[in-house]
């Protein structure tokens, strides 16, 4: 039951992590309606991977063989682009939704189309969407005795918990100050998104398409990229125990810039104290 | 709404060209094919022999009844096999060296390696 558990919850876990980010944020921005692009987003991704999962069963030779690889990459570096202009977006328009809820409301109305935070919980239920979907179509195929009983309760029990992780995240996220969830979640997306890009890297490695792939260091003695701890480190930030060389090249060329992208106050603050200026609050609020 | 239906629509043809743009540049030329069975949750055979720096194609057969996914994190490898159900997957050349795997959803049993040489 245990593994099963475990196994579940791994493959769950980012698609409730990035829910939860988005429902909130939706909330703190002030378009709680514009909910239902998410709701909508994550069932079409549930109907999708159902749809892949049977696709992979049925279908076999060249098609079957290189396809599901094609697809996860295209929804790898499509979450990437979507995480990206996400942070972006969030990064510029921060100081504009500190005000009050409806100053929020039109700030985010001027210029989001936030129909696309839709696809980013697309992305992110698909992502592992026909695996875990396959692995409990398994788990189902073996209920003649017990084991398969509890094998079965124990990845029902993994999805359970990593929704409840989800809903968690919106709980909280929703309740902090825009500030400070804006502060939060750039710095989330920026970690999640630069592990995603260089875990697209490494599979484009994998099948050949980019050289090299043998690892520069190993950490595995330290921590597992597999287990427990580094597992969730693996889907929360991209952890690799043993990386590639140019794995970590993109992890750290994709941080660089996009903490340029997400976060512009940092750089505008460290500026500031070069100078020696204070920035009066009125400022931003007269703007 | 319509927005969202059109990009999922953008998104989809967007897949289908990439699958197709994709398969014949994969499949193009035929390397060394290595048979491996699934059975009972393990691999055979769980040690597997390859010729250093020259890609080579596992081709698993899965003869359990419910799927198995061949996974190996040096190789950068995640592929689902139903039951039943038999699979390529292309490896790049290797260097010298052993390169672990192991079955996503039966890890306990489903452990193997390849030994590049």
């Amino acid at each position: 039951m245990g593994a099963t558990f475990v196994v579940v919850l791994r493959e769950g876990f980012e698609a409730a992590l990035l829910l939860g980010i988005v429902y909130a944020y939706l909330t703190q921005i002030g378009h709680p309606e514009s909910r239902r692009y998410v709701t909508l987003g994550g069932a079409l991704a549930v109907v999708a991977s159902i749809a892949m999962g049977i696709a992979v069963s049925v279908l076999s030779g060249p098609l079957a063989d290189v396809g599901p690889d094609v697809i996860a990459l295209v929804v790898i570096f499509g979450a990437v682009a979507l995480l990206s202009w996400h942070g972006w977006w969030m990064g510029r328009h921060s100081r504009e939704l500190r005000g009050d809820l409806q100053r929020r409301v039109d700030a985010a109305h001027a210029s989001h189309q936030l129909w696309m935070v839709g696809l980013i919980a697309f992305t992110g239920v698909f992502r592992e969407g026909a695996e875990t979907v396959l692995f409990l179509w398994g788990l189902m195929a073996q209920l003649e005795d017990l084991s398969g009983w509890t094998a079965l309760a124990g990845g029902a029990a993994g999805l359970v918990t990593a929704a409840a992780l989800g809903w968690l995240v919106f709980q909280g996220g929703r309740r902090l100050s825009v500030q400070r969830f804006f502060g939060i979640t750039s710095l989330v997306i920026l970690f999640l998104a630069a592990g995603l890009f260089s875990a697209g890297i490494g599979r484009l490695q994998g099948i050949g398409l980019l050289p090299g792939g043998d690892p520069l260091w190993d950490t595995s003695w330290l921590l597992d990229d597999h287990r427990s701890v580094g597992g969730f480190l693996a889907g929360l930030v991209g952890y690799r125990a043993r990386p590639s060389g140019l794995e970590i090249t993109g992890y750290v060329l994709y941080l660089a810039a996009a903490s340029f992208l997400f976060l512009p106050g940092l750089y505008r603050r460290a500026l500031r104290r070069d100078r020696g200026v204070e920035e009066p609050d009125k400022l931003i609020l007269t703007k | 709404m319509q927005r969202l239906v059109r990009s999922g629509a953008l998104l989809a043809a967007l897949l289908t060209l990439g699958v197709a743009a994709a398969t014949p540049a994969i499949a193009a030329d035929k390397p060394t094919e290595i048979p491996v069975t699934i059975e009972n949750n393990r691999f055979k055979p769980d040690e597997i022999r390859v010729k250093a720096g020259q890609p080579f194609v596992l081709v698993i057969t899965n003869k359990d009844a419910k799927p198995e996914e061949f996974e190996s994190k040096d190789l950068r490898i995640e592929k689902v096999i139903p039951g039943g159900k038999t699979a390529s997957i292309r490896v790049r050349a290797l260097k010298p060296g052993t390169y672990p795997f192991f079955g996503e959803y039966n890890p306990k049993t489903a452990q193997g390696r390849i030994v590049a040489e």
